[in-house]
């Protein structure tokens, strides 16, 4: 086994870890974080997205021992405890959310994209979502409430 | 439990001789969008891994006429660059539309052609710009232009301790036209089921050195240069870019896959030539 420290949600932690575990592993299974969720495994429904030093990507298909020394934020990072982001105030308001299932990984790929682009077109917002996959909404109100954010981050 | 070794190769002269030392056990990582998906499904296990992300080798700068590309810079790190949007806008333009945000942001250049799949997407605009790459050994380095890279799917003329290191993009002529189109089954996320790149430099009015390249539909992503022989030195005419489109789908050997058939593919890569010539004629 290998020693892996790394920074999430502004605590240092230490876990150890093998070649083969990834960063989807070492967040649910051994640091009991789970907004980010095991989907397809594989890269493609974006429910397991975390941010990686401020940018936007699969813990499923990132192999822990790479992010040695890093820094990640998953959903529980993006406010205070106790407090509600204007993303997730957003998503509630305008139901982007409905199972859920999916919400983790939409809320962050929306919060990496206002991040650089306060201001996002609503095809600049599908663009930055097209890799988060829904089953429940049709995308229409996760689009309407990134933009509803944007609307509010700026206000 | 055993669980194999990690290293952090610090330059791809380490990364190369710890491939060495290691025989067939070590691979190399980098972004790993394509070799964690591979442990994911448990058809790879790994015993020794080789990390590059740590090894110097990202970052985007230019040497003459050229673009140096570093075989571990995220694809959208080159998406964003500047001076790839002013040297090379046709990479840019395909890179676009690769994957989705969160794997361009992982998964690596250098890793998309050193997979080589016939379908890789960065290949097919780097054919035709006249790209090589630096591939650095346990023993030393060599140059090898891309169009002489792929020998087979998944295969390459890649030693067992060489990485890529470099890739060198000539920069696009102002003057030159050029167009991409990716067919596949959605527009994000999605493998291409052919891919076309053409390049097309002008003088009075004349097309000399076009170049034309397909994905998806061969063994490995495809330079149709008998199609681009037919268009040297002619105006781009409509029964020029009929011959030059036949000529290329010709070219192909596409399979049946879950993405589409080898029929489809062959009609759809004369089509998209045909397409995009005609667009870069007008």
């Amino acid at each position: 086994m290998h020693t892996l420290e790394l920074t999430v949600n502004g605590q240092t932690c230490r876990v150890e870890v093998g070649l083969k575990t990834t960063l989807l592993e070492v967040l649910r299974d051994k640091l009991y974080i789970t907004s980010p969720k095991v989907g397809c495994n594989t890269g493609d429904c974006g429910t397991c997205s975390v941010l990686l030093d401020g940018v936007l990507v699969r813990s499923c298909i990132t192999n822990a021992l790479s992010v040695q020394g890093k820094s990640v934020t998953t959903l529980e990072g993006i406010t205070e405890p106790g407090d509600i982001h204007p993303l997730q105030k957003a998503f509630h308001e305008h139901y982007g959310s409905q199972c859920g299932f999916c919400t983790p990984g939409m809320i962050l790929a929306s919060k990496a994209l206002l991040d650089v682009n306060p201001s996002p077109t609503r095809d600049e917002v599908k663009q930055a979502l097209s890799g988060n996959l829904c089953r429940c909404t049709g995308y229409v109100k996760i689009i309407d409430s990134v933009l509803a954010a944007a609307d509010e981050m700026k206000s | 439990m055993a669980e194999g070794e990690f290293y952090r190769a610090a330059s791809p002269r380490e990364a190369a001789g710890l491939l060495a030392q290691h025989g067939g056990a070590a691979r190399v990582l980098a972004g790993g969008t394509d070799l964690m998906v591979a442990v994911n499904k448990r058809k790879f296990k790994p015993q020794v891994l080789i990390y590059l992300g740590d090894a110097g080798m990202s970052g985007i700068s230019q040497e003459g006429d050229a673009l140096l590309i570093g075989a571990a810079t995220p694809l959208n790190e080159i998406l964003a660059s500047p001076l790839v949007a002013d040297k090379a806008p046709l990479l840019a333009t395909a890179i676009k539309q690769m994957a989705s945000p969160a794997i361009r942001n992982a998964g690596t250049i250098g890793g998309n052609l050193a997979n080589a799949s016939p379908a890789a997407d960065t290949a097919t605009p780097l054919l035709v710009l006249g790209a090589s790459l630096k591939l650095v050994g346990a023993k030393g380095e060599r140059e090898v232009p891309l169009a002489e890279f792929f020998t087979g799917p998944g295969q390459s003329v890649l030693a067992a301790d060489e990485i890529i290191a470099q890739v060198k993009v000539p920069a696009q002529s102002a003057e030159a036209k050029w167009a991409y189109r990716k067919v596949g089954k959605r527009k994000a996320q999605s493998l291409s089921v052919v891919s076309v790149a053409v390049y097309c430099p002008l003088s009075g009015g004349k097309v000399s050195g076009v170049a034309i390249a397909l994905g998806a539909v061969a063994p490995t992503p495809l330079l149709a240069t008998e199609a681009a022989g037919l268009l040297n030195g002619k105006a781009l005419d409509e029964a020029t870019i009929a011959a030059a489109a036949k000529a290329a789908a010709e070219a192909t050997s596409p399979i049946d896959d879950a993405r589409g058939t080898a029929w489809y593919r062959k009609r759809a890569s004369e089509a998209v030539v045909k397409q995009l010539l005609t667009e870069l004629a007008g």
